[in-house]
């Protein structure tokens, strides 16, 4: 099964910290990522995953009666946005969750799970 | 069946083999003799009717990687002794907390008991095609969201089991106190439950909840003939003929729950058992409010909580039951809540307040046994509704 885990997290919480407290902060949850990559490794040598620029970087394009309208996003008021994805193939949802919530994200965050649609022709 | 799904890991493609593979006995063993291992025979034939199903579809890559499955299955000369943990795996799929709670219901009745869509449609009061629909839709999202159809590993057993056995015991409480509908025991789901329960006992002996549950289950099961009336009303326990119990119930389920308290790791389901084992002997109300007690300290849900206040009431003080009942207010839309309130105001003499009470309680529930009592409730309080 091919699977995407989306990590949301509300990027608000950063605004107003400090250099050396969010160097603290990155350090501090460093040995959880080093975790986090070792079991995602054994679990699916050819896992993919980046992390996205703030979403205060976004443009959100929506073309409407053949127009074109580009606003800055995030285009939702919703505060978790998604702030990274991976992509890897695992057993089963079982192992998903269990590789999911091993993401540093997923204790003051979540992680949402998204089975990729298998059409059958996918390589 | 259990043995394809899991090698295959699709409930649909497995269930349509294996009907596939007994449509093929029907033919072919009237004619030629029933094979030496008929068991190994089906799954032998299902084996091959799915190869051939899946070679239909083979443009898909998927179904390339099923094949190389299939092939190395056990073929009719091999002993096919694995038949109870597939089982299981499937009852742990069926109950896989990625599904809906009735979907999980559902789709353990069809797959793991092997009633017919239609049998679950009448038990559930459900019509078939809406039925059908929610087991169709429960399989593809065992495949689509990769739904292992497996037994979890043991550091994932304790967070899973008691899904399991809740399952269990909604199909148990649907039988046993029908939601809705004129009748109010449905037996046929009582004994589906307790077989279902044996089956995890037989299958995980060393897990005291699965026997706590069978326990709980055939204690209250042993009561069932005797807690309708013979106009098909409903009897409380105080009020049952003893003589109606099943005794041999009774002494299994006593002997199920002595099992399972001396694996000394109590839970939820053998203190509900032991104290339906008290109320079948017929131990002091105190004692029942003990274990009430315990079980409140372990699962302090509003209905433990509930049934806790009403032992506490039984045992006397029925000031501080009422007090109790008071506390929980979340319960307002669930009938028993009212219909304990009213039983315990009645015998406070408090009639008005209880005559109201009932009248909730009529209200809220929507099976006509309970309805016709809760109305012969009102009218021994001098209201006619």
């Amino acid at each position: 099964m091919r699977y995407a885990l989306l990590v949301y997290s509300d990027q608000s919480s950063w605004d107003g910290i400090g250099e050396e407290e969010a160097a603290r902060l990155r350090a501090e949850a460093m040995p959880q990522w080093i975790t986090l990559f070792e079991e995602m490794g054994k679990a699916d040598p050819d896992v993919v995953g980046y992390e996205l620029e703030s979403a205060s970087e976004a443009k959100v394009v929506r073309v409407r009666d053949g127009e074109r309208i580009v606003t800055d996003g995030p285009f939702a008021d919703t505060k978790e946005v998604v702030g990274g994805i991976f992509l890897t193939t695992l057993p089963d949802l079982d192992e998903a969750i269990r590789i999911a919530s091993l993401v540093p994200a997923a204790a003051y965050g979540s992680l949402e799970i998204r089975p990729l649609a298998d059409h059958g022709d996918a390589g | 069946m259990a043995i394809l799904a899991r090698v295959l890991g699709d409930l649909e493609l497995a269930e349509d083999a294996v009907q596939d593979a007994f449509a093929a006995a029907l033919r072919r063993w009237p004619r030629d003799g029933t094979p030496r291992n008929p068991g190994a025979w089906i799954v032998t034939t299902a084996r091959n009717r799915a190869i051939d199903r899946i070679r239909r579809e083979q443009a898909f890559r998927r179904k390339a990687e099923l094949l190389a499955r299939l092939e190395r299955l056990p073929t009719e000369d091999d002993d096919v002794t694995t038949i109870p943990d597939e089982r299981l795996a499937l009852v742990f799929t069926c109950c896989h907390p990625a599904l809906a709670v009735e979907a999980q219901v559902a789709l353990t009745l069809r797959e793991v008991c092997g009633l017919t869509t239609a049998e679950i449609a009448r038990a559930f009061l459900t019509a078939e095609p809406t039925l059908a629909q929610r087991l169709v839709r429960a399989k593809r999202r065992v495949r689509a969201v990769g739904i292992p159809i497996r037994v979890p590993p043991a550091h994932l057993l304790p967070e899973r089991l008691p899904g399991v056995l809740r399952v269990v015991y909604l199909v148990f409480n649907e039988g046993y106190a029908a939601s809705a509908g004129d009748r109010l025991v449905r037996h046929d789901l009582c004994a589906e439950a307790i077989r279902l329960s044996k089956l995890l006992c037989v299958l995980m002996p060393d897990e005291p909840e699965a026997f706590g549950l069978l326990a709980l289950l055939l204690l209250q099961g042993s009561r069932r003939s005797a807690r309708i009336g013979p106009g098909g009303d409903l009897v409380l326990l105080r009020d049952q003929d003893r003589a109606l119990w099943d005794d041999e119930g009774i002494a299994e389920g006593l002997r199920t729950l002595e099992r399972a308290l001396r694996m000394r790791r109590p839970g939820p389901y053998q203190l509900q058992a032991a104290i339906a084992a008290g109320h079948a002997q017929g131990s002091s109300p105190e004692a029942i409010v003990a274990v009430y007690d315990e079980l409140a300290r372990l699962d302090p849900s509003p209905v433990v909580r509930l049934n806790r206040a009403v032992a506490v009431a039984l045992a006397g003080d029925v000031e501080h039951g009422l007090a109790l009942l008071e506390e929980l207010d979340e319960l307002d839309g669930y009938p028993y809540l009212h219909s304990a309130r009213a039983d315990l105001l009645r015998r406070a003499g408090r009639d008005g307040e209880a005559a109201r009470a009932y009248g909730r309680a009529l209200e809220l529930t929507g099976n006509e046994a309970e309805r016709r009592f809760l109305r012969s409730r009102l009218a021994e309080l001098g209201d006619e509704r």
